[in-house]
């Protein structure tokens, strides 16, 4: 499957798994986000605006698949997986609505539209979600319009990572 | 042999004794030497015979049948022990057990002649909380025979069997009615014992070919007795066996046939072409699921419901002093049937501007005067007058439900009430907390009635009436998206509910005190009463036009207090056993 077909995609997967649209494109103009001057910094900044693309593309492709060791290796470090608790799924169906860099080049942060499905577990305080629960089922998904807020940060190596992700209520 | 005498209580009101395993150890030493009651001869189908069979879990069992009754067996090349056995055969079916000296454990053998395929299902006390508990693990497998390749099929599990009804008669005469609900769960009724209700039981359903169909049922939470037998579903006979203690302590091990009648089949859904059955695996995060045998992969584990040991259990002073909760939300959490209202139907103002009087036939008197759409006053026998939240509902026209707490009465009542303003009859499932077991825990009482208000002819005779159209029907019921059930009707006065897997099995399922009154033709007012199981007392009106029922649940807990809260769920008929006839008073067993 390619990315544009997975972007489209609006499947949900049961489980915590995720499908999100891949970054199409990024919504700012590159050189209107520039910082440094010279064709030097333009080019870096090309390839630092690439590798977060492919980097969101990458985390995509892993939480399409549900493989969340190998999107856990694209974090820097374990917090920003905590944003996926409670959510079973996430479609995304917009490009970034921004990118923007710091100005010590070392850390940078996008916006994405996002539908997601959140899951709870019915309370076991009555007898059908008690048995559900004892079926390993019982969960309700309700569907919620956020906003994916990312943050990237400069790895040692000179590479992306993840720092945070945000659901944030749109 | 099993005992005839009605219980002094029903199954779940039983204190059954915490057996030791030396106390239980005791009672089989007799049965180890002496073989397996019986009342039908046994068979000499292995007599001077030596068997080996060979399972998929690499349990190895080798036999010398030394008579009809005694056997020698070596569990994986061990020593050889020898041990009291009963065999009965039923066509090409052979069936037989016994216990391992010196253990509480044993074996039933199901062994399918012309194919060799067999099916071992190990049997042991002291594998759970309660050691009088049987616990059982299956090995499937086959005869060894020299010079022969091994038969690549098993006997299997399946979903081929759910949603059958059996009545049974054993050799000694021993009745039940076996209700096959689910892939994993059974019910079944003692007729025997004059059993009012049917209880649930997680149960074994595995497929030796297409005539015979093994059986399998744990009385976990009750008396924790095991029973297996191979089922003949075209000549509806059996062989089988029984092991366990039973609710006065005696050991009950013998072997059994039977004769029986196909009672019907309901609905399945699963996807067309889903054979899949099986025991559920536990989840070990789930309430009630943390006993022994909890882990998926452990010896004998499998999903058991054990509401009696779960259920949240107040004090009299407790349930004084807990809040109401009255339709809060049909949603709200802790409200004892919480997520059970997103399919209800609307709230209706056909009772606002309404003065009446409902008068039971018990002498209860209650007046009313209804104001707003969720506002009544009431007064009980001519006393003083009380502001109440209410909820009324319109299941057919002209028949309103409303239900309200009555507040200030000592046992915290609560009415759910259908009146027919057509026809000027009332039914009311009056739910009361403080009963004699747990206080918590709803009690009711029916009451019949009629309506006194301007422009109703108020009959002076007739009544709704108890019915038992609903007996051995079952009935889905989606509250929501994410959670349904099936009734099953089971008896007059038993409602079991059925909670239906992923893939559209039934899976777990439990039961309780029913009652059912007839409104109005298919059009009925019923409760499921969750005694020693939550508590709660649901009541619903089924329109089976419609199929959509409209109810009110009244529940007592810590969490949510005394509520009463809304309930709706859409409903499809799933069949009828054909049982009315087994519980007709003047039937002889």
């Amino acid at each position: 499957m390619s990315e544009e077909s997975k972007s489209t995609r609006r499947s949900f997967l049961k489980g915590g798994a995720i499908v999100v649209a891949p970054l199409a494109t990024i919504g700012v103009p590159a050189a209107a986000a520039l910082a440094g001057d010279g064709d030097r910094d333009k080019l870096a900044r090309l390839q630092d605006e690439k590798a977060i693309r492919d980097l969101h593309a990458s985390w995509l492709r892993q939480v399409n698949s549900g493989n969340y060791a190998a999107a856990a290796r694209l974090y820097a470090d374990d917090k920003a997986s905590c944003a996926l608790a409670g959510i079973a799924s996430v479609a995304a169906d917009q490009d970034a609505e921004g990118l923007e860099f710091a100005r010590d080049g070392k850390h940078a942060s996008a916006t994405y539209a996002a539908h997601i499905e959140v899951e709870t577990a019915i309370a076991p305080d009555h007898t059908l979600a008690q048995m559900l629960h004892a079926q390993g089922e019982g969960m309700v998904r309700t569907s919620e319009q956020r906003m994916l807020k990312a943050d990237y940060v400069r790895t040692p190596d000179g590479g992306w990572a993840i720092a945070k992700l945000d659901f944030q209520r749109a | 042999m099993p005992s005839r005498t009605p219980l002094p209580r029903p199954m779940h009101r039983l204190d059954y004794t915490k057996l030791t395993e030396a106390q239980i150890g005791a009672a089989l030493a007799p049965v180890i030497k002496s073989g397996p009651a019986h009342a039908s001869p046994l068979s000499d189908e292995f007599v001077g015979q030596t068997l080996k069979i060979v399972t998929d879990k690499a349990l190895t069992l080798d036999y010398r049948f030394t008579s009809n009754s005694q056997l020698t067996v070596s569990e994986n090349g061990a020593k050889a022990v020898a041990a009291g056995y009963g065999a009965l055969t039923q066509d090409d079916i052979c069936f037989f057990t016994h216990l391992i000296p010196g253990t509480l454990r044993g074996y039933a053998v199901v062994i399918d002649k012309p194919t060799r395929r067999t099916t071992v299902f190990e049997v042991w006390f002291g594998g759970f909380t309660d050691k009088r508990e049987v616990m059982r693990e299956i090995y499937v497998g086959y005869v060894e025979k020299a010079g022969a390749e091994a038969p690549k099929d098993r006997h299997v599990t399946t979903n081929r069997a759910e949603g059958k009804g059996w009545y049974w008669k054993q050799d000694n005469g021993w009745e039940t009615i076996d209700y096959w609900s689910t892939i994993a769960y059974t019910h079944w009724v003692e007729l025997s014992r004059k059993s009012e209700m049917g209880f649930s039981a997680p149960a074994d359903y595995l497929q030796i070919n297409e005539d015979y169909y093994i059986y399998t049922r744990t009385e976990c939470e009750f008396s924790g007795s095991f029973t297996i037998y191979v089922a003949d579903l075209n000549r509806a006979e059996q062989v089988g066996m029984r092991l366990g203690f039973d609710w006065g302590d005696a050991l009950d091990y013998y072997v059994f046939r039977g004769k029986g009648e196909w009672l019907g089949q309901i609905a399945q859904f699963e996807k067309l072409g889903d054979v899949a059955g099986g025991a559920l695996t536990p989840n070990p995060n789930s309430t009630g699921q943390a006993g022994s045998a909890a882990a998926p992969t452990a010896k004998g584990a499998r999903a058991v419901y054990r509401p009696a040991r779960t259920m949240e259990r107040l004090s009299k002073e407790e349930v004084a002093a807990v809040k109401t909760s009255v339709f809060a939300g049909r949603l709200g959490a802790g409200n004892g049937t919480g997520g059970m209202g997103l399919h209800a139907l609307p709230a209706q103002a056909f009772l606002v501007g309404k003065s009446f009087t409902l008068r039971y036939d018990s002498g209860l008197v209650m007046d009313y005067k209804v104001s707003k759409t969720d506002e009544l006053q009431w007064r009980k026998n001519g006393g003083a007058w009380t502001t109440a939240i209410y909820q009324a509902f319109e299941p057919a026209p002209g028949v309103i439900l409303f239900g309200h707490l009555l507040e200030g009465e000592p046992n915290r009542d609560g009415h759910s009430i259908v009146v027919d303003f057509d026809a000027g009859l009332v039914t009311c499932f009056n739910g009361y907390l403080n009963g004699p077991y747990i206080a918590n825990e709803a009690q009711a009482r029916t009451l019949f009635g009629v309506v006194e208000m301007e422009g109703i002819n108020t009959p002076l005779y007739k009544r709704h009436q108890r019915t038992w159209d609903l007996v051995g029907r079952a009935i889905t019921w989606n509250y929501s998206p994410t959670v349904s059930s099936m009734h099953l009707y089971s008896t007059p006065s038993t409602t079991s509910w059925i909670i239906f897997t992923a893939a559209g099995a039934g899976g777990l399922e439990w039961s309780g005190p029913g009652d059912f009154v007839k409104i109005r033709d298919e059009l009925y007012f019923a409760y499921w009463l969750e005694e020693a199981c939550n508590g709660t007392l649901g009541t619903i009106v089924i329109n089976m036009r419609t199929m959509h029922d409209a109810g009110i649940g009244y529940h007592c807990g810590k969490n949510g207090g005394l509520s009463m809260s809304t309930v709706g769920a859409l409903g499809r008929h799933a069949g009828k056993f054909d049982v009315k006839r087994f519980f007709d008073s003047s039937r002889k067993a």
